[in-house]
């Protein structure tokens, strides 16, 4: 292969990386959209606090002397999913339960609330600094001449890759299959409706939290481990392109928010590779405007009918 | 009757603040220290505390400044630009008169102004952008070099002793990163050296991945980076994974241990150019083991800056037996002063004659040696 389609390769994968990432966090934004018709901005903040645990648990384990990586993960993961599963849900609980039902602005003013309460409590408790954890997964392969210009592919994003691919499809196989799925596909399409058939629907919507939470949480893992830095404040930025990568790919879809996120990711990617790199934001949400001015309701999504 | 009672509420208040600004004035003195206490680069602010806190007790022990003794009020400013002009407008309100900092500079800039306007004075132990003094304040100094000095000397060892062929520029798009980047540049190109890239990288950002494969199709073999250590880490440690091995340089804003904890081995060799290790000098041992003895770093770049900015200050206020600001100014700008930097010396603009700056190679355990 020539210089240059090396170079797009590697582009390509490193936008792929990202944009997967982006798609973890973005199904949670439109989970809950597509059901309460909410915007959950403390979101981010969620995927911030998967990270933390990971990076705590990880330590302890450390320091106990386990020195197995696949054990160390496993643990990791199962308690960060926990933990911010925990979380995802009391913040349903406490700060959007209690305000379903009235106008639409005021549990979108406590969301943002909560995402700016979320980041200072973690500042507070864990230092504002960031914090860093030495490389675990190292090492990759590398593909051409490096003389020339070598692609290399990290065995850290291969992982990032397949656990986002298999993740999205046990979400779509529980939407689509179960009864529990099913549930929360009636409430998307009719909040009140579902609730006169005997569903429990807060019951549902606590579900949803959780579910995206869990998300949240092993996107927190994979990135912690990926960047090997976090700090109270990744949340927001991650959670801003994670929204605008589920609007792009219309908000309250699922493959919507996976496209979505993959877009915006190569689409950053490509532009930082062909144009100076402070213009990868211009362009990505450039993008953005444009798409939502052909297609308002995003690339999948369905045009609103508004719910009465 | 609802004017009588704005009046009374007024009148009140005044009294209040009267009352304020004599109590403060009667044995103690309130230094302001400004600073960020919180936030991405809070540990830039510890180096500042430390410092003007050490300074403080070492001068209380001595028996304070014309009977006066001296006490620190730390004030948080997160390194914002909005929370800084809120803190300069707090300070002014808590009848302070005389403060240590901003830190960055681009809190220091809005800050200034409010203390011009108020007459108070400040010095900068960290601040290095050349824009700040460029307004002609009076009250306004500093005991660190200036941006453009520490970029010139970089520029200077990148052409006398590193010698690269494929440079790229790289900056955060911040007044500081920024300026030092573009001031870099400019002075590498009257040396004959043209960069291939400049570019910005966003502040808070986590993913260089598309960045560095850029720089490795450029076959890039120098990287000067303007900006703070967080990005820089980040970029250290996404090039070793990529296998570009590049050397990197940047000013004194990512000596940090944090840079060592962030990018690990891709760490070492690193260049740097940051103030003179003050913390080496023979008048500063006792307070170093002093440092020590409370369990706090002495060797960060501010920490000693921050200490001469209150010898300068106290300094003056002994030469000229007075706490008033107009005074203390006119006296810093025309004397010379022996402090924990060396002899301290300032020009009209209120910069430092001579330039505290050093080129220095960082180590992956967060320590720095002198570069050749």
């Amino acid at each position: 292969m020539s210089e240059f389609s090396l170079y797009l390769l590697q582009q390509l994968i490193n936008g792929l990386t990202i944009g997967s990432t982006y798609a973890l966090i973005a199904i949670g934004y439109t989970m809950v959209y597509g059901i309460i018709g909410m915007i959950n901005f403390a979101h981010g903040e969620i995927y911030m606090i998967g990270s933390y645990i990971t990076f705590i648990v990880i330590a302890g384990l450390m320091s106990m002397g386990i020195v197995s990586l696949p054990i160390i993960l496993i643990i990791a993961l199962v308690v960060a999913m926990f933990m911010a599963s925990t979380y995802g849900w009391a913040v349903e609980r406490v700060a959007y339960r209690p305000l379903r039902g009235t106008n639409r602005l005021i549990p979108l003013i406590s969301a943002i609330g909560m995402s700016i309460f979320l980041q200072n409590a973690v500042g507070i408790s864990q230092g504002f600094r960031d914090v860093a954890l030495p490389p675990m997964v190292t090492g990759g392969w590398a593909l051409g001449n490096p003389a020339d210009f070598e692609v290399t592919i990290s065995y850290m994003q291969v992982i990032i890759f397949a656990v986002t691919f298999v993740t999205m499809t046990l979400l779509t196989l529980f939407i689509s299959k179960s009864r529990m799925g099913r549930a929360c596909r009636a409430c998307a399409e009719d909040l009140g409706m579902t609730n006169l058939l005997g569903i429990n629907t807060n019951k549902v919507i606590a579900l949803t939290f959780i579910i995206g939470a869990a998300l949240a949480a092993i996107a927190g893992l994979l990135l912690g481990l990926y960047y090997g830095v976090v700090n109270p404040f990744v949340g927001f930025i991650a959670g801003l392109k994670a929204f605008t990568a589920a609007v792009l790919g219309g908000i309250g879809s699922i493959p919507g928010a996976v496209l979505g996120g993959l877009i915006l990711g190569v689409t950053e990617a490509m532009t930082a590779a062909f144009f100076p790199s402070e213009y990868k934001d211009v362009v990505a949400f450039g993008l953005l405007i444009t798409i939502l001015l052909f297609r308002p309701s995003g690339l999948l999504g369905k045009p609103e009918i508004e719910k009465v | 009757m609802n004017q009588f009672r704005k009046t009374l509420l007024g009148l009140s208040t005044a009294v209040c603040i009267m009352g304020m600004t004599a109590a403060a004035q009667a044995d103690t003195l309130k230094i302001g220290l400004a600073g960020p206490a919180t936030g991405p680069v809070a540990q830039y602010g510890d180096m500042q505390k430390i410092g003007v806190m050490a300074a403080i007790e070492d001068i209380n022990k001595a028996g304070g400044v014309n009977g006066m003794m001296l006490e620190g009020v730390i004030y948080d400013d997160a390194c914002d630009p909005k929370q800084a002009v809120a803190v300069a407008n707090k300070i002014v309100n808590d009848g302070i008169f005389h403060v240590v900092g901003h830190l960055c500079s681009s809190s220091t800039e809005p800050a200034s102004d409010i203390y011009e306007e108020e007459g108070v004075l400040m010095i900068t132990a960290a601040s290095t952008s050349p824009s700040i003094t460029e307004k002609g304040h009076q009250m306004l100094f500093r005991t660190i070099g200036l941006d453009s000095l520490q970029g010139s000397m970089a520029a200077q060892y990148i052409l006398g002793s590193a010698k690269p062929a494929r440079i790229a520029v790289i900056h955060d798009k911040q007044q500081y990163g920024e300026g030092l980047a573009t001031a870099v540049r400019d002075q590498l190109a009257e040396g004959g050296l043209k960069a291939i890239m400049f570019e910005g990288v966003t502040p808070g950002d986590k993913d260089f991945s598309a960045l560095i494969a850029k720089l490795k199709k450029e076959k890039v073999d120098f990287v000067y980076y303007g900006g703070y250590h967080p990005e820089l880490g980040l970029i250290l440690r996404q090039s070793a994974e990529k296998g570009f091995g590049a050397q990197f340089m940047g000013p004194e804003g990512i000596v940090n241990a944090d840079l060592a904890k962030i990018a690990g081995d891709a760490s070492e060799g690193v260049l740097a150019t940051a103030p003179k290790s003050f913390d080496q000098n023979a008048v500063n041992q006792a307070r170093v083991e002093a440092i020590k003895a409370k369990g706090e770093d002495p060797t960060g770049p501010f920490v000693f800056t921050a200490y001469a900015a209150v010898e300068v200050m106290t300094n003056a206020m002994t030469a000229t037996k007075s706490t008033d600001t107009e005074k203390l100014a006119a006296y810093i700008r025309a004397n010379e002063a022996e402090t924990a930097i060396g002899k301290v010396k300032y020009d009209e603009k209120g910069d430092l004659m001579e330039s505290t700056f050093l080129v220095y190679r960082l180590h992956k355990d967060g320590s720095k040696s002198p570069a050749q």
